[in-house]
């Protein structure tokens, strides 16, 4: 049984191509929907079953959320189910997925958790405003471009503490702010190309997550979900600061003190957990649940960092992914 | 039989924890071990994890060795208590580590999230330039954000800087030098119980006690893991103890039994030691599994009575009973741990043994001996303000001074020194006798008045120690500038600046650097105080040292400038160097003829452009318009020919032109390779030993391989110690074999 790694999607997973990605009959989504109605909040089912995608309804953060923790935690779970799971870890958002797949959570704390949260984002960004902007770190082929980090570097300092790092996500720096961040973040970037997506690239519907801006968020979800149980995890979690949480000796009231606490309001680093899922626990595969496959390109551009099974660029990685033992699986490819 | 014994160990913990009953009740994650303890069930389990980890790097190292993959078989397996301590101490308390400290660093990586201790040593094992600190040159357990400055630790020269950075902590505050590390830290430092008698050892624990002694704080646990063995030689039973529980100065606590209960006499010695300040002697009863390394055939010196009976004491096996026996884990989770690790290191022993390695000379060196000139330049320009100087000088500037004893060496050295302690203000001058006294030449004199006893101190009369110090203190922002009294006592210490202080920059990849000045008086010519150790020309074992920056002024003037370039040096590039200064000449006055004042010359102030300062290839240029003999020479040799020149004209007519090295490693011929060209016959004239030198042997063997055509020829002193009084004239090279040479050479 190969070793695996799950790798857990954050916001920005769920677009148009993922409507209908929900199986009304499976238990768990049920399951989810109860959950989903006590917060007063429309069926996830309605959502995903809509015709047509309509943006400010489904990219608003209570409703992408949830949507997005529910096709990824069903995923996972038939990843578990085929595989020897050694670890789990998950970007932003997918942390709470990943609590969840790794057992830390319950089903239903994971879903309380996770629409909770996108409540008080939504509810405090209403008042910070600001966003997430996206700039590349990296070129085409996936290698360091000190001309990017340069600019980013810059950007960041000159923006009077209005802007701030965010996210560390292998080949992308997804940085943040108050309004005026953001704008400066968009005004001082030089344009850039990766792929066929041009930056810098405001975020649809996105808070300064992962800021000080947001510590409000931290405060709220003590208070709010003190009554979530956190329990030991089955398998090891790796956390956004890259530390692991082994199933023999997790201290849960830290991972709670984090998950409610820098988590939300420190920069998330999730190459740094890659990288340390990868050094540490060596798995055979690396495995991406749905929705869409945008962690794809990014754990590719973390791995060529790592040099990890040789690869150092873009090319290096579609060799191994076309070669008889892929690293990378994902799972709505 | 070294695989089988593994087997044999990994058998014997995999067969108690399948066959073990769990406890009536398990203990909650936070419930001691037993009452009053202070490990907790899931703390225990945590550093059983570190412990398991540990012991299948090990196991890896060996498969990998077998496999030709990886080149060290030197483990930890045994020692995985000192797990223990891992968790205990900080990761701002600076922790020097001898090479069985796996579990140790296994522990210690935990405190900083993202650490991944495992595969960094995988590579290390696997020697990749992809490991993080040594980038391939050695097996280290090394860190830079884990402050573990690398150590390779074979014959515990290791202790000395450990003792000096616990001295400079409280240092720091006395003198306002941002050390980096909180008030409250201590220094780590550990090695084992047969490595305890090494002399560095010694001279550590003795250093340690003596600074107690004296009233000032030395936070510093010394931890002996004690395996009862070195190699193949037992340790008499209960030596350590008899050793090391009595001493005063000296708070010695045994560390043994349950994991528990050495959990609990540890963190009880870190907590003292963090509070008291006083050197603690940690001692941490451990075991050694599977011989000394891979390739120690233990049958040969252990029956196999003994070797199993070693095996019984396997801390892991002990761990995982006392923790199924208490209730803070289960078999099953124990066995899940060891199962899951053994994979997980395993897997990712295939991936760092597929890493790159170094694979060019280019690569091993670049961190061996940087130097920017440029940057060494610019450093010097610091500025220096005028009503300072004024100040320290008393109105009186040294380039003012127009008094015979103004104008000598040994006064420019001592202005030079002045200068440098206002310009540098992390400097620290200490050696023996040269703080109160001023240096038993006197050069020193001043200073500690001027600037503190905080920044100029006497030490014990222990070179290694002053070395260690030296190293310590630099690892924290100082900018040490030890004495040694004498360049025979330097051989009772050479280690410390050649496995140690010059390796820091090559084995941490300049992450770690101990940028340092020693001062050494030596060579010969000494009137009226003879006798071979305080006139000793052997410069060879300095000039041996990779990546050490020699020099040896032969002026006063000069050796001013040399100082500064020197130190600049040590703060751009953090490197190790020394300057060898002549004793003869500390109070030379005359060059010709007694009275002619011929040697004294004004101290060149500092004029902060960058050609201050003089660096390797600055040479000394005498009579430059000399084109008949080229003479290369330094130190002492510079007068004796300048005096052998004069005369050879008188007699002659022939000029020679002397030039003088000034920085004899790196020796840079190429920079006289002009002087050569226009002069045609070169001579070296070379006052070290005949073998022990080197110069000479350097600059003939550089102009023979570039095919330098005219007549090439060295002087030298004798291949012998230096007697005392008329005799030291026999061996020295002298002014009129000097005068020999040339016209042989003229001939």
């Amino acid at each position: 049984m190969s070793r695996i790694v799950i790798l857990c999607p954050g916001r920005g997973s769920y677009a148009e191509k993922q409507l209908k990605s929900l199986d009304p009959a499976d238990p768990r989504v049920q399951a989810a929907e109860r959950l989903r109605s006590e917060f007063g909040l429309p069926p996830l089912l309605e959502l995903d079953g809509a015709a047509k995608f309509d943006r400010a309804l489904h990219l608003a953060p209570e409703n992408v959320s949830p949507l997005i923790w529910l096709v990824s935690t069903i995923d996972a779970a038939t990843a578990l189910g085929d595989h020897e799971c050694v670890g789990v870890a998950g970007n932003s958002l997918g942390w709470y997925t990943a609590l969840a797949v790794a057992g830390a959570l319950s089903f239903e704390d994971g879903f309380r958790v996770v629409q909770t949260m996108s409540l008080l984002q939504k509810e405090v960004c209403a008042s910070t405003g600001g966003g997430q902007v996206l700039y590349p770190l990296v070129d085409d082929e996936w290698r360091r471009d000190p001309e990017r980090e340069a600019a980013v570097r810059s950007a960041l300092e000159s923006s009077g503490g209005e802007a701030l790092p965010s996210i560390h996500l292998g080949g992308l720096a997804v940085l943040a702010g108050s309004d005026a961040g953001v704008s400066h973040l968009k005004r001082v970037l030089p344009k850039a190309k990766l792929g066929s997506n041009q930056y810098p690239l405001q975020l649809e519907q996105h808070g300064p997550y992962h800021t000080r801006l947001v510590a409000r968020v931290s405060e709220l979800a003590f208070q709010r979900l003190a009554g979530v149980e956190f329990r030991t995890p089955d398998t090891t979690l790796v956390d956004g600061r890259g530390r692991m949480h082994s199933p023999w000796s997790c201290d849960l009231a830290e991972l709670r003190h984090y998950t409610f606490g820098a988590q939300v309001f420190e920069p998330y680093d999730f190459g740094l957990s890659v990288k340390v899922a990868l050094r540490e626990l060596a798995p055979d595969q690396l495995w991406c649940p749905g929705p869409g496959n945008t962690l794809g390109g990014t754990v590719g551009q973390v791995v060529a960092q790592e040099g990890w099974r040789g690869v150092r660029c873009k090319a290096d990685f579609a060799v191994v992914q076309e070669g008889p033992a892929p690293l990378l699986v994902s799972m709505r490819r | 039989m070294t695989t089988n014994r593994v087997a044999v160990v990994e058998k014997n913990l995999d067969d108690h924890l399948d066959s073990a009953a769990p406890a009536a009740r398990l203990l909650g994650p936070d419930e001691p071990l037993r009452r009053g303890s202070g490990l907790s069930a899931r703390k225990a389990r945590e550093l059983f994890e570190d412990m398991v980890a540990s012991r299948a790097l090990d196991v890896a190292a060996r498969e990998l060795k077998r496999t030709g993959r990886s080149f060290y078989t030197i483990g930890s397996a045994g020692h995985e208590f000192n797990a223990i301590v891992g968790a205990l101490a900080r990761i701002d308390d600076p922790a020097f580590l001898h090479y069985r400290s796996g579990a140790l660093m296994q522990a210690r990586a935990r405190q900083l999230a993202g650490s991944t201790p495992v595969f960094d040593t995988l590579l290390s094992l696997c020697a990749s330039s992809d490991d993080p600190i040594s980038h391939g040159r050695h097996k280290v357990w090394g860190s830079r954000p884990l402050w573990v400055p690398p150590q390779t630790s074979t014959i515990a020269s290791h202790l000395p800087k450990a003792v000096g950075l616990a001295f400079a902590l409280a240092r720091g505050r006395r003198t306002a030098v941002e050390t980096g590390l909180p008030k409250d830290a201590l220094v780590l430092c550990s090695f084992g119980d047969a490595s305890a008698n090494h002399a560095t050892a010694q001279a550590a624990f003795n250093a340690a006690r003596y600074v107690k002694k004296r009233g000032n704080p030395l936070p510093i646990v010394f931890l002996c893991e004690d395996n009862g063995i070195g190699i193949s030689v037992d340790t008499p039973r209960g030596w350590i103890e008899e050793c090391y529980s009595n001493q005063t100065h000296l708070d010695y606590t045994l560390a043994q039994g349950s994991i528990d209960e050495a959990w609990d006499a540890c963190a009880a010695a870190l907590e003292r030691c963090r509070a008291t300040r006083v050197p603690a002697f940690l001692h941490l009863k451990t075991t050694r599994l599977w011989g000394h390394a891979g390739s120690d055939v233990e049958t040969t010196y252990r029956s196999l009575e003994e070797i199993e009976a070693v095996e019984s004491g396997d801390p892991l096996l002990a761990t995982a009973k006392r923790l199924i026996e208490v209730g803070a884990a289960t078999p099953a989770q124990l066995r899940a741990i060891v199962r899951a690790t053994r994979e997980r290191v395993m897997a990712g022993a295939e991936e760092a043994a597929r890493r790159p390695k170094l694979s060019t000379r280019a690569e091993v060196v670049e961190s061996l001996a940087p130097f920017d000139e440029g940057a060494v330049r610019a450093r010097s320009t610091r500025g220096l303000k005028p009503e300072l100087r004024a100040e320290t000088f008393g109105g009186q500037l040294p380039e003012h001074q127009r008094s015979v004893a103004r104008r000598t060496m040994s006064a420019q050295i001592n202005a030079a020194l002045h200068d440098l302690f206002l310009q540098y203000p992390h400097t620290l001058l200490f050696g023996e006798d040269s703080a109160k006294k001023g240096g038993v030449y006197g050069v020193t004199q001043g200073l500690q008045k001027r600037f503190g006893i905080a920044r100029v101190f006497d030490t014990l009369l222990d070179e290694t120690t002053i070395l260690g110090i030296a190293q310590g203190a630099a690892h924290v922002g100082f900018l040490p500038i030890p004495e040694i009294q004498y360049l025979a006592y330097i051989h009772n210490a050479l280690d410390q600046l050649r496995g140690e202080a010059c390796s820091l920059q090559f084995f941490s990849s300049g992450q770690f650097k101990n940028p340092m000045v020693v001062r050494i008086q030596g060579l010969a010519y000494q009137k009226g105080f003879g006798g071979h150790f305080h006139n000793d020309n052997s410069l060879g074992a300095l000039r041996d040292i990779p990546g050490l920056m020699l020099a040896v002024p032969s002026r006063g003037d000069d050796a001013a400038r040399i100082l500064r370039g020197a130190v600049a040096t040590a703060e751009a590039c953090g490197r190790v160097v020394c300057v060898l200064e002549p004793i003869a000449l500390y109070h030379e006055k005359d060059l010709h003829a007694d009275g002619d004042n011929g040697w004294l010359c004004d101290y060149p102030p500092p004029t902060g452009k960058p050609d201050d300062p003089l660096l390797p290839g600055d040479l000394g240029v005498h009579d430059p318009e000399a084109k008949d003999l080229l003479v290369v020479t330094y130190g002492n040799g510079v007068r004796l020919s300048l005096r052998a020149a004069r005369r050879l004209r008188e007699e002659t007519g022939r000029r020679a032109r002397v030039v003088d090295l000034r920085w004899l490693a790196p020796l840079r011929c190429d920079a006289l390779e002009s002087h050569a060209a226009e002069c045609g016959r070169v001579l070296v004239v070379d006052e070290a030993r005949a073998t022990a030198g080197g110069v000479a042997d350097a600059v003939v063997a550089h102009f023979a391989e570039r095919g330098h055509r005219g007549p090439l020829r060295s002087a030298r002193s004798a291949d012998t110690y230096v007697p005392l009084g008329a005799a030291t004239a026999c061996v020295l090279l002298g002014e009129d074999e000097i005068l020999t040479a040339m016209k042989e050479i003229l001939a």
